[in-house]
């Protein structure tokens, strides 16, 4: 069934319908060594294998995500200012960034976006100066401790929070 | 196998729906057990609820969770913050247990920004609504959350 918009080409008319939700993943410094580094905490999988399962889930959720990570916190800000209005949401698993970097957090307030901080491993079972998140506050939500699934849990619950 | 799960509020989360609408939703407690319990249909695994204002009978629930229940999906409201006891019996009861709330205390005053039972659950989900507690359902199991074991 075929409603006319008027004024709009037929194309625009189907890629507006079409279009999905769109959700930035940002990880931060180290992570690309997942897999090879402390795997009894971090476990085996790499961050590729996390990118393609997020690629999975996001199919059958129906949204788009994209999937980058940065060793530099200046790098991450960049991303995260080109964010507004072309996407919906963010996950950030900012690793020992989310623990002092001021810059980041202002950067996802700044956004205006909806943020969920994830972390592989229960940063609360770990050393006393990881308890504490400094972009916590600027999130909506935060999701730690379960592995790779800890990325899973925040598309899923960032979606929910979208009305995506 | 079967799979079993305790979902468990603590004090004060009775009141849900009546008292601060603006941070904790206007769901009730029963609404939002509902919700639970229709994900777990769809996940195959069967939930029980309970709530209980008392430090001491969520202690005595806990550990007698021991041997009995998969999981634990845990609300324990104010007790987060101070409770020793519910974090000494979340270790003796051996039964992963996910911390989860409806809000995210990291936004809210600084002595909810600690939380004493963290280190001995399996993780933490906060600020989802009552959406954290479908998250944390859904963190206990593999299926069909996990795309690797599909």
């Amino acid at each position: 069934m075929s409603r006319s918009i008027p004024g709009w080409p037929e194309e625009a008319r189907e890629a507006a319908i079409l279009k999905k939700k769109s959700f930035l993943v940002l990880s931060g410094p180290n992570l690309n060594l997942l897999g090879t580094r402390k795997t009894s905490i971090h476990g085996e999988d790499s961050l590729e294998d996390i990118h393609k399962g997020l690629q999975l889930r996001a199919e059958e959720l129906n949204v788009q995500v994209d999937c980058r990570q940065f060793n530099s916190e200046g790098d991450i800000i960049d991303s995260l200012q080109e964010a507004p209005g072309r996407f919906n949401g963010l996950i950030i698993n900012a690793g020992a960034l989310a623990h002092y970097s001021y810059a980041l957090r202002s950067a996802i307030e700044a956004t205006l976006l909806p943020c969920v901080e994830v972390s592989i491993s229960n940063v609360h079972a770990q050393e006393e100066f990881r308890h504490t998140s400094v972009i916590a506050p600027a999130c909506s939500g935060v999701i730690v401790g379960f592995g790779k699934k800890s990325y899973l849990l925040a598309l899923e619950g960032l979606v929910d929070l979208s009305g995506a | 196998m079967a799979r079993h799960i305790a979902v468990i509020h603590g004090p004060n989360l009775n009141m849900l729906g009546k008292r601060e609408v603006g941070i904790y939703g206007g769901k009730s407690m029963d609404d939002i057990n509902s919700d639970i319990a229709a994900e777990a249909r769809k996940l195959g695994v069967t939930v029980e609820f309970y709530q209980n204002n008392g430090e001491g009978e969520l202690v005595s629930f806990i550990q007698q969770c021991r041997g009995r229940v998969n999981g634990i999906v845990l609300n324990a409201g104010a007790y987060t913050h101070y409770s020793v006891a519910l974090r000494d019996a979340i270790s003796a009861a051996q039964v992963p247990t996910v911390e989860a709330h409806i809000s995210n205390v990291y936004k809210r005053e600084k002595f909810r920004h600690t939380s004493v039972i963290a280190p001995v659950c399996i993780g933490q989900i906060c600020g989802f609504g009552a959406y954290s507690y479908i998250l944390g359902l859904r963190a206990l199991l593999d299926e069909p959350l996990d795309p690797w074991l599909a």
